[in-house]
């Protein structure tokens, strides 16, 4: 298996085109001496000192031969320093794997020289898959020390991205398998294998294997990762019962590499003079500085683009007919996902979906459980890694801030939420300050998906209220927006639900009516809550009245909408704040508002009474009687000018005729219908200059009886719809202005 | 060994004062540096400690302090050493809405040297919020300046018809219960 004589290679930093990809695209595999070739064009001829002194160092450490002392050699030194530094300024290319691979597993050198060697292996663009195989028949034969097989394993773990392709790698299952024996290396094996299994891997005698191991070494979190991946795919084969949701499976075993190969890739990506924007609408090449779709990179070359083309084509009528998978590389376009949906596979980094709106398209459809679990796994990781929110460096900021808005936008586009970004923000918004990516975490916040209110309170109400209640106006109002769009996905789950109920998906939680119920009136109640105290706290701006009822309009119509039995009134403190408002767009919203609570309490009303089908949910008598309050108390502030007389509502308007008389306001009784409350005042004065274009007074006492009706006329052609429905529905104007009564339910 | 009360003075008229207690002089100042650049419209005085108790030979030229802030460094345990012994020096009735823990250098909860748990319970214990942040990014020390600004506000009796103690609970029933 050990390729001992690889021929010396010429070595050139080749640009970004990851030229072998095409290579591998023609045959289906790498032939290293064509992708050599390839690296061989005249242009890139251009050998600075540096990559002389590399290849130097590299020829070196391919020839020598016995075990060189590391203090007596400066020759050694001289160029293990110079594989140090290229490494870490700018990664290896390619190439460089193979050599220094061999040599640090060949177990020639000392271990300190093979642990700096492995240290060292930064790419610079990608691994060759030849060289990780190669290295893996050097872990059979042994002849390296444990530690340095462990490090290797951890270096495996760490670039396992970088790899170019992986169907050898995929051959060697069996092998990596067989290390799970040794103690010390177990933990990575484990990791390194979930990353590899899939489906054809799982095996009875492998279970088995598995198990035999659990007993021996007790419940160890790395076994149950795999077991539990196993049982994904093989339900039938694996029985037992596994804990369920385990934060974290591996422990980190990213070890001296991270860092390193961001900051190259960091300092690459200032030097590309051309920053390739991130495509996401068509499948055109990727973006290559973001790790997450490292593996969809398509190359850009278009010199070649027409033998691609041919290719395609001619792979195309290859594939018809055989089982094997269609390469994710060359999905472009959405009828060839139509026609190799039968056998597509997807690519071994899950991350590059997010990106990939067809890839999201044939996630959709088919619905494998294993599928969610690889792209939770993987992003669960990287949300815990990059969480570097405040870190100085702006760079990576951005970056961060960048990839949770791509999250977000793959979320709306499965119209689903991630339950390890769930976790992620439970983890995260306790200590949150309110200001770092602001908007896309409010925004990932909308895709929470449904869970019990227990959860819900500790880890998303009760950090969110304290950072509501001390932070500005303007993020009082992105968290109701935020909130008031979580409310309108869960509503959507629920209707979509309710349309396929057959099909019980993995939903467990809420799966029951009254559960779903439950969560959404918490959520509501919650809302509800923070709006009052945001209304004391602000002084009422009409701003945060906006978004407020912006978030009940979607409230009052939940029974009819989305089929929901349930209405949950706004609470006084929302309510008397609309009504008695200086706008005449938050009194306009409120109208619109109520208009809507009838029109579906009504609906519910006539169901009920009907029976045409056993109801199992009825709203509550409080309901109806806390909306007939508010109607008493709105019809006799804006239409009857009996308010202060008639409102019942306990923390009402309803004030003692003595008292109001204390306040030597004339003509109390009216202020607050539509001619005279404060926000409708600006519209009679222009009705006033119309109607009586001399009259100066401004009497406003002239606006009653043909008048009267005039003047709403005239509200109505100023757009204030909300009003005009209110106004025909609510109000029963047979008799007439003064006597006209609340147009009540029968509660 | 005076101990600190909320209500032993008379208040200024239109002013507000607070205490910033930190073992990092460096932080501390840029957060009240930050705190007043903002714009307000009443009259601010900060004053900084690095632990209680206050001097008392001074104590007569000290204004009426209206709410405390102890700051936490996430990654020193000295920080939090320091603000547990100065928390003997406060009377209890200032714990009725008017102190908050600060902790600072959240960033780098990756590396902190304090137990998360110990945090919360010295919230829980003394009835007080806790806020999170990294003062040293500019954006976030401003958005905190801002926060406590606001609830200094309302420490001072500012705000009509909320009072420290009613936005104490406030805060406090998100949190527990």
């Amino acid at each position: 298996m050990q390729r001992r004589q690889t021929p010396k290679q010429p070595l050139q930093v080749h640009r970004k085109k990851q030229t072998d990809l095409s290579a591998w695209r023609k045959g289906g595999r790498i032939d290293p001496e064509k992708s050599v070739q390839n690296h061989q064009s005249p242009n890139n001829q251009k050998n600075d000192s540096k990559q002389d002194s590399l290849e130097q160092a590299l020829s070196y450490f391919e020839k020598v031969q016995d075990r060189v002392s590391l203090k007596k050699n400066n020759v050694l030194q001289k160029h293990l320093t110079t594989v140090e530094s290229i490494a870490l300024q700018r990664g290896l290319p390619p190439e460089g794997f193979d050599v220094l691979l061999n040599v640090a597993l060949s177990g020639k050198l000392s271990d300190t020289v093979n642990t700096r060697l492995l240290k060292s292996l930064i790419p610079a663009s990608v691994i060759p898959e030849t060289s990780v195989v190669s290295s893996v028949s050097w872990l059979c034969v042994s002849k390296c020390s444990s530690n340095i097989q462990l490090l290797f394993l951890r270096w495996l773990i760490t670039v396992f991205d970088f790899i170019d392709h992986k169907e050898r790698l995929h051959a060697l299952y069996g092998f990596f398998f067989s290390f799970l024996q040794d103690e010390k290396m177990c933990p990575y094996v484990c990791h390194l294998l979930y990353l590899l299994t899939r489906k054809e891997n799982v095996k009875p005698f492998r279970i088995r294997r598995l198990l035999d191991l659990q007993a021996k070494m007790g419940m160890q979190s790395h076994l149950q990762a795999l077991l539990s991946l196993y049982k994904l795919f093989c339900p039938e084969l694996v029985t037992i019962t596994l804990p369920g949701k385990t934060k974290t499976y591996f422990k980190d075993s990213e070890g001296p590499w991270k860092a390193t190969i961001n900051t190259v890739r960091q300092r690459k990506q200032e030097n590309s003079l051309v920053s390739q924007p991130l495509f996401l609408g068509t499948a055109q090449p990727q973006s290559r500085k973001r790790k997450w779709n490292t593996q969809l990179i398509i190359p850009a070359s278009s010199t070649n683009k027409n033998n691609l083309e041919e290719d395609r084509e001619k792979q195309r009528v290859d594939f018809y007919g055989t089982n094997e998978s269609f390469p994710v590389e060359q999905l472009q376009t959405f009828s060839q996902l139509l026609q190799n949906i039968h056998h597509l596979e997807f690519p071994s980094q899950m991350g590059s979906v997010l990106t990939n709106p067809l890839l999201l398209h044939y996630m959709n459809c088919i619905k494998d459980e294993s599928i969610y679990l690889r792209l939770y796994y993987w992003m669960g990781q990287t949300l815990q890694e990059e969480c570097t929110w405040y870190v100085a460096d702006n760079k990576q900021y951005e970056e961060f801030k960048d990839f949770l808005e791509t999250v977000y936008k793959a979320e709306c586009f499965l119209q689903e939420g991630f339950s390890s970004c769930e976790e992620f923000l439970y983890k995260s918004l306790p200590l949150w300050d309110g200001f770092c990516c602001r908007s896309q975490i409010l925004r990932l916040v909308s895709w929470i998906p449904l869970s019990s209110f227990s959860e819900m309170k500790s880890h998303l109400y009760d950090p969110l209220a304290q950072l509501f209640f001390t932070s500005s106006l303007y993020f009082k109002c992105s968290v109701l927006e935020s909130l008031k769009e979580l409310l309108q996905n869960w509503l959507n789950w629920h209707i979509i639900h309710l349309d396929s109920e057959s099909d019980s998906q993995a939903h467990s939680l809420n799966t029951t009516l009254s559960g779903l119920v439950n969560v959404v009136a918490e959520l509501i109640d919650f809302v509800g809550w923070i709006s009052t105290v945001a209304l004391r706290l602000e002084n009422n701006p009409t701003f945060l009245l906006y978004f407020i009822l912006d978030f009940y309009e979607t409230v009052c119509d939940m029974y009819l909408r989305y089929n929901l039995p349930l209405l949950i009134m706004p609470p006084a403190g929302v309510f008397y704040p609309a009504l008695l408002s200086m706008d005449s767009v938050s009194l306009n919203q409120l109208c619109y508002i109520m208009y809507r609570y009838r029109t579906n309490l009504v609906a519910a009303k006539e169901n009920e009474l009907s029976k045409k089908k056993i109801l199992q949910f009825k709203f509550s008598s409080q309901t109806y009687q806390e909306y007939n309050q508010y109607i008493i108390a709105m019809v006799g502030c804006l239409w009857t000018s009996s308010a202060f007389q008639k409102d019942i509502h306990p923390q009402g308007l309803c004030m003692d005729d003595e008292l109001l008389k204390k306040t030597t306001v004339q003509e109390f009784k009216t202020s607050f219908n539509i001619v005279y409350h404060p926000a409708m005042m600006g519209y009679a004065v222009l009705f006033l200059q119309q109607a009586w274009p001399d009259d100066t007074t401004f009497n406003f006492s002239l606006i009653k009886g043909k008048k009267w009706n005039w003047y709403l006329e005239y509200l109505y052609a100023q757009g204030l719809k909300g009003l005009k429905v209110f106004i025909e529905s609510s109000i029963n104007r047979v008799s007439q202005a003064s006597h006209s009564k609340a147009g009540n339910m029968q509660a | 060994m005076a101990v600190l009360r909320p209500f032993d003075k008379l208040p200024a008229l239109n002013s507000a004062v607070l205490l910033l207690v930190s073992s990092d002089e460096g932080l501390q100042q840029k957060l009240a540096e930050a705190i007043l650049r903002e714009k307000k419209n009443f009259k601010i005085n900060i004053h900084l400690a690095t632990s209680l108790p206050l001097p008392s030979e001074r104590d007569h030229l000290r204004p009426r302090i209206d709410m405390i802030v102890f700051m936490i460094d996430i990654k020193s345990k000295y920080s939090l050493k320091n603000v547990e012994a100065s928390l003997a020096y406060v009377d209890a009735s200032f714990f009725l809405g008017k102190v908050c823990f600060l902790v600072t250098g959240v960033g780098r909860v990756n590396c902190c040297s304090i137990e998360m748990n110990a945090i919360w319970k010295l919230g829980e214990i003394y009835s007080s919020p806790v806020l999170f942040c990294e003062l040293e990014m500019e954006g976030i020390r401003v958005a905190t300046a801002q926060r406590l600004l606001r609830m200094l506000q309302i420490c001072a009796g500012h705000i009509p018809g909320v009072s420290a103690l009613s936005f104490g609970s406030l805060m406090r029933s998100s949190a527990n219960d």
